[in-house]
Formats: structure tokens, C-alpha cells, sequence
């Protein structure tokens, strides 16, 4: 499909940025993710081209202003909705379990990541440009 | 698609599992072969780069028989092809102000080209 995942040629998105002694997880929750998409691909749930599929249907703007890990995590909510194995309603089921019982507030797919997005970069990037 | 032997999970997580598959015709193209990317635009899964559709390139290396992508993103099975090294001239991808000599190496399954002139 044409969509935004497919940047090859599109300007304005700034210089590559590139971390001295990048960790493989910048977050605990990144670690989790890894692991979830892993084991359900192991567990013969989805493949990876049924999983980078589903990062290219993400909702443009928000595929820009998150970062890697998310998409995977989008991915395999996507994922195990369609396939019935974990349903949205399960799924916010447990969030307010968990919300709950840490008596915080849950970190929801609708509040700003913490890590680097994609979008934040752009912006950087374009603070140096048009002078 | 079937789940893997929990003994092979994690080696499979630490290198890969191998996409090579058998293909029961023979390549349609030869390295050296001048080729054009076609101009598709499929709203499902591609692994073709929207700017190289409708460029011309040169086969540099045929890898073998590979599972096709586009229909394993949608359950429609392997459906192996032959993958190829396509070199495409920066100049023909991004016009003449590209660097001459610079070029970009795309690795592309078979039904993504045809031979150039057939078009």
C-alpha cells in the first residue's frame, strides 16, 4: 500500500539521528513488547509480514509521532484483536486492572510517549532550517 | 501458520528463520539482464519501494527461491518466487541532478519486474 511508511525520497524529515551507544531498549515496556511479538509469532499467531502490515495501516500521523517500539505494539493489539485471541475489551479490561491495583494513572495508546518519536525529531531538525 | 517447537523459539528469536523456499519454475531473469520495476500499486502489502516502480535496472545477483511477502500479509499462503539484487542507477530513480556512478541495490521478487522492452 502507499503509505506513510513508505518515505524512500520525501524531504523536510530532517538528518538521521544517531545515538552514541544506543541500548537495545531505551524502556522497560520496549523489552515487554519484544518479547510479545516474538512469542505470539513463535506461537504461530501472525508472521512478520502480517505484523509489518499492520504498522503500515497505522494511522498516518500517529505512525510519525511514535516511536519504533510502539508500532510493534500496535501490531499485536491489531493483531490478536482480528484474530480473537485478545479482544480491545480484554485488553482495557486489564489496563484498569492494572491502573487500579498501581493506583497510578495508566500511560494509554492516547498520551505522548516518552521515548524519541519520529515527529520530534522533524521538528529539531527543522529549528536549524530556512535562516 | 503453525506454532514453532518451544525448544527452537529461542534461537529462532536470536537469528532468524529462513525465508528460502523452493520454487518449482526456473528464473525468468539472468544477472546482467536489464529489467523494469513494475508500476504497481497494490492496496495490500508490497515490499516494492514506490520510487523505483516504472524504473529501469540491472540484475546483479539472483538469491533464489524466496516466500512471497505480499500474500503471506494477507493468510493467501507463501507462494515462493525468485528474489533478485536490482541495481537502479541514482540518476534513473532521482533524475540528473542525482550523483553519477551512485546507484541503489533493492532486493525483488520476480512477479515485481518485467524484462526491459516488454513494457
Amino acid at each position: 500500500m502507499n503509505g506513510i511508511h513508505d518515505l524512500g525520497g520525501m524531504h523536510g524529515l530532517g538528518p538521521v539521528a544517531r545515538e552514541e551507544n544506543e541500548p537495545v531498549f531505551h524502556e522497560e515496556w520496549e523489552r515487554r513488547v519484544f518479547a510479545v511479538l516474538n512469542l505470539t509469532m513463535a506461537a504461530g499467531q501472525y508472521n512478520v509480514d502480517e505484523l509489518r502490515h499492520a504498522i503500515e495501516r497505522m494511522a498516518p500521523a500517529r505512525y510519525l509521532e511514535t516511536p519504533y517500539y510502539e508500532h510493534w505494539l500496535h501490531a499485536a493489539e491489531d493483531l490478536l484483536d482480528a484474530k480473537g485471541v485478545v479482544t480491545r475489551e480484554e485488553l482495557a479490561q486489564r489496563v484498569a486492572e492494572i491502573a487500579k491495583r498501581s493506583s497510578g494513572e495508566p500511560r494509554g495508546m492516547n498520551e505522548p510517549p516518552r521515548g524519541a518519536a519520529a515527529s520530534e525529531r522533524v521538528r529539531d531538525a527543522g529549528r536549524g532550517q530556512g535562516k | 501458520m503453525p506454532a514453532l517447537p518451544k525448544e527452537q523459539v529461542r534461537a529462532a528469536i536470536r537469528a532468524g528463520l529462513s525465508a528460502r523456499a523452493d520454487v518449482a519454475t526456473p528464473p525468468r531473469f539472468k544477472v546482467g539482464e536489464r529489467v523494469v520495476a513494475r508500476n504497481i500499486h497494490p492496496t495490500g502489502h508490497t515490499r516494492l519501494p514506490r520510487y523505483a516502480r516504472g524504473k529501469r535496472g540491472v540484475v546483479q545477483r539472483h538469491h533464489g527461491g524466496f516466500v512471497f511477502p505480499d500474500t503471506r500479509a494477507h493468510g493467501l499462503g507463501d507462494q515462493p518466487q525468485h528474489l533478485y539484487n536490482i541495481r537502479f542507477e541514482a540518476r534513473e530513480l532521482w533524475g540528473a541532478d542525482a550523483a553519477e556512478g551512485d546507484g541503489i541495490y533493492l532486493d525483488l521478487w520476480e512477479s515485481y519486474l518485467e524484462a526491459e522492452g516488454s513494457l
